[in-house]
């Protein structure tokens, strides 16, 4: 278990500055552990573990220096050839609730997060009622 | 195996039209069958399994990778739906395209869907319920387009005013604006004249957006400053709110309570003392105490649910909490001691007497399951007959069947709305993907006498960002993604271009052609044995001038506006593709699919009279959006609607000489 809640660790961790979002905007969506589950599922293990260990090294060498975390993630992860393009579909999976092309569950379509970075909502759900949209949204 | 039952009239097909005839003709005291094609679940009556059965719609929408209009509708092998995805160029070694239901022999795809299913096409529709102009009745007669309709609108304004209670618009009169109309005491004239002095909508308009707000105001500085040319000369862009079948607030003038039959009189006729109950099946009168209010109908599965559009900017496929209208909604208003309905009952087949050319009945095939390779064949009988299968059905199954096509009309004169779209970056957030998919329209090139030269056509502002023609947001996702975006940059990225997205579609209204056609081929059969539509289709010079005017109209918007323009037509772009004067262009299905079994004058040119009826077989009743004989610049349901009811009118009136 405890190399699980590792994992999940890293993963969260490392989705926050993959996605741009918070830590808390990314567990309020209540897919974090669905999300692990699918990046392990969908992928050979030995590279979902070289990824998560390449991540963890690249979040404690990096932590006091945004700009080099930045960049090391830049050159080291995102790159689409480098763990079978894994930090990009991390990324789809927040924003869409989708792996690669395909949703993953009508709930991780409700919780895709672009809908709130447009200042909107998932369309057929999370509705902000009669009238709403003869307004600006509130901003966040 | 035939029944034993005779009913007075039989119907084939559950969506608004055949739910209109079946809910008027039954609550006048007559027995009706209805036949559906689609699966009994989503036929329920019981409100628990109705509602179950929703969620599984909804919820096989939320997974759908593609959000098209069936994606959350059940596509079944024994009665297949039309699916835009399906669609794909015709090449010269894909002819015909094969690849979904309808055989595509081109030149060009057919680029509509419609849905069989219980509701029908009304349970992924956008809802918008324009009436169509004085003028589009007369094509012919005022610009040599197409033909005359065998009524006028003056004719048909009594069944709009049916229509729009039973679908339940919500709109302002006074803001409709007429093409015609320069000054405001022409518009004026012309609302009172064509909606008549007094009349309101059952209710209130549907607020617009916010993004019409900043779109219309980029507009109304052009108009002041330097107005855009339009064929060489200056025009003003005037705009209309759009009237839309989804629940907003009752109109406190709205008088009506009911449409009931009057068998004296014989005729349809509005109610204000009198309406039917749905629990009593049968008519009551409304105490004299009682406070008047339109009632705007709920779901199917809860009346306190859907009261209001409550924003789930899904309206196409989709309204999840079903404020926008369906044709359940009128179906389970009929009487149900006089309404049986068959589903997964699919009519193949209308049988007639050779001598007399009298329909003797209709023959439809059951299956058990859903993509059940067997079936039982059966025969229902009536007095009347009544398709309403939807314009390609209709046409297919007459043509099937050998019969009411002595004007060799039957299954032509395809029509759609071909629609260009033009997609831009605002210079100021206009907020997208909230609210109803349109709530304005661009109504000034809807009528004129441009309309000689090339199709006119309405131009809503769509609500929902790229979604149509690019899938945005996930592909400004893809695009950022593609050039290693991520991070803070990528959220700040999104966030400031997603909210400036503008979308226009100028829906162009088809001209009626011969050669655009359904047609049957033994050789396309579906899983249980039916004939699949084999269509025929292209885009004339009409369109693509249209095309070319719609565009060099829309540069000058977006130039003039400041508003980025991202629009690019290509022949790689999965959608219909023609050339024109140097320049190519995409064209868009609008779903409005028209006009294959046309009412006219004439037996000679025409399928059905002025009451829909046929002109071959005394019996036979054909309703929806094949009766059209020309589109004009509305969403068609409307229209249909209202031919609808005036046809319900025909047939009792028929039924009880």
């Amino acid at each position: 278990m405890k190399s699980i809640d590792n994992g999940i660790a890293i993963f969260r961790d490392i989705s926050v500055h993959l996605t741009g979002f918070t830590s808390m905007e990314l567990t309020g969506t209540g897919m974090l552990e669905t999300y692990y589950h699918v990046m392990v599922n969908k992928n050979n293990l030995g590279v979902v573990e070289d990824f998560l260990a390449a991540a963890a090294k690249i979040l404690a060498e990096n932590s006091k220096d945004p700009a080099k975390l930045r960049s090391a993630i830049l050159n080291n992860l995102m790159p689409d050839g480098l763990y079978s393009g894994l930090a990009q579909n991390i990324i789809t999976m927040w924003y869409l609730g989708s792996w690669v092309n395909e949703i993953i569950s009508p709930q991780s379509y409700v919780q895709g997060m672009i809908w709130s970075v447009a200042n909107a909502h998932p369309p057929g759900a999370k509705q902000p009622g009669f009238a709403s949209w003869n307004v600006a949204p509130p901003q966040l | 195996m035939t029944q034993n039952k005779t009913y007075d009239v039989v119907i084939v097909g559950s969506g608004i039209s055949g739910a209109v005839i079946a809910k008027t003709l039954t609550q006048a005291g007559k027995r009706v069958l209805l036949l559906e094609a689609g699966l009994t679940a989503g036929m329920n009556l019981d409100r628990n399994g109705n509602y179950l059965n929703y969620v599984d719609y909804l919820n096989t929408f939320y997974q759908a990778e593609i959000k098209v209009p069936n994606s959350p509708y059940p596509n079944i092998k024994d009665a297949p739906s039309i699916n835009v995805i399906d669609m794909q160029p015709i090449t010269a070694t894909n002819s015909p395209s094969t690849t979904g239901y309808l055989v595509q022999a081109g030149p060009l795809p057919f680029a509509s869907d419609c849905l069989r299913g219980p509701g029908g096409t009304t349970l992924h529709w956008l809802g918008s319920t324009p009436r169509m102009l004085p003028n589009d009745f007369k094509m012919k007669s005022l610009y040599g387009v197409g033909v005359d309709w065998p009524i006028s609108y003056e004719d048909l304004m009594p069944y709009y005013e049916m229509a729009e209670f039973e679908i339940g618009v919500s709109g302002n009169v006074d803001q409709i604006k007429w093409p015609e109309a320069s000054t405001e005491k022409q518009q004026v004239a012309l609302k009172n004249k064509y909606y008549g002095k007094n009349y309101v909508f059952p209710m209130q308009e549907i607020p617009t957006s916010y993004l019409d707000s900043i779109f219309t105001g980029l507009v109304k500085e052009i108009n002041n400053n330097d107005p855009v040319k339009f064929n060489g000369k200056k025009a003003t862009i005037g705009f209309s709110t759009t009237p839309q079948g989804r629940n907003s607030v009752p109109n406190p003038q709205y008088p009506y309570r009911d449409i009931l039959w009057n068998p004296k009189k014989k005729k349809l006729e509005f109610q204000t003392k009198k309406r039917w109950n749905i629990q009593l099946n049968g008519v009551v009168d409304i105490p004299e105490d009682e406070k008047y209010e339109y009632l705007p109908v709920g779901s199917t599965w809860d009346p306190n649910t859907g009261l209001r559009c409550e924003g789930n900017a899904s309206c196409v496929p989709i309204c999840p909490v079903q404020a926008k209208y369906n044709a359940l909604k009128t179906l389970f208003k009929a009487d149900r001691t006089k309404t049986t309905i068959k589903t997964q009952s699919v009519a193949s087949k209308v049988l007639y007497d050779e001598k007399t050319k009298e329909i003797t009945g209709i023959e439809y095939k059951t299956y058990n399951t859903a993509n059940s390779l067997t079936y039982e064949t059966h025969v229902a009988k009536g007095k009347i007959y009544v398709l309403a299968a939807s314009a390609i059905e209709n046409a297919k199954i007459l043509l099937a069947s050998g019969i009411a096509n002595s004007s060799d009309q039957v299954g032509r004169n395809l029509m759609d709305h071909l629609c260009l779209l033009t997609w831009g970056l605002l210079p100021e957030k206009g907020y997208p993907y909230r609210g109803p998919g349109s709530t304005t329209n661009m109504s000034s090139f809807r009528d004129g006498p441009f309309r000689k030269e090339h199709a006119a056509w309405i131009c809503p502002i769509d609500n929902w960002g790229w979604a149509w023609p690019v899938f945005s947001p996930g592909s400004d996702l893809a695009v950022a993604l593609s050039k290693n975006i991520f991070g803070q940059e990528l959220r700040a990225l999104l966030a400031d271009s997603i909210p400036r997205q503008l979308l226009l579609h100028y829906e162009c209204e088809q001209a009626p052609e011969p050669g655009n056609r359904v047609t049957i081929d033994p050789n396309y059969r579906d899983a249980i044995g039916n004939y699949r539509p084999v269509i025929h289709y292209d885009a004339s010079d009409y369109m693509k001038k249209a095309f070319k005017a719609a565009k060099d109209l829309n540069n000058q918007i977006f130039k003039d506006a400041g508003i980025q323009d991202y629009t690019v037509y290509s022949p790689t772009i999965a959608q219909d593709y023609v050339g024109y004067e140097g320049q190519g262009y995409n064209f868009w299905g609008a779903g409005h699919i028209v006009g294959t079994h046309r009412m006219g004058s004439s037996k000679k040119d025409s399928v059905v009279n002025a009451d829909c009826r046929t002109w071959d077989h005394d019996n036979l009743y054909l309703v929806g959006c094949g009766n059209m004989p020309t589109l004009g610049t509305s969403n068609p349901t409307l229209t249909t609607t209202a031919l609808t009811f005036k046809a319900a009118e025909a047939i009792l009136k028929q039924l009880e000489k």
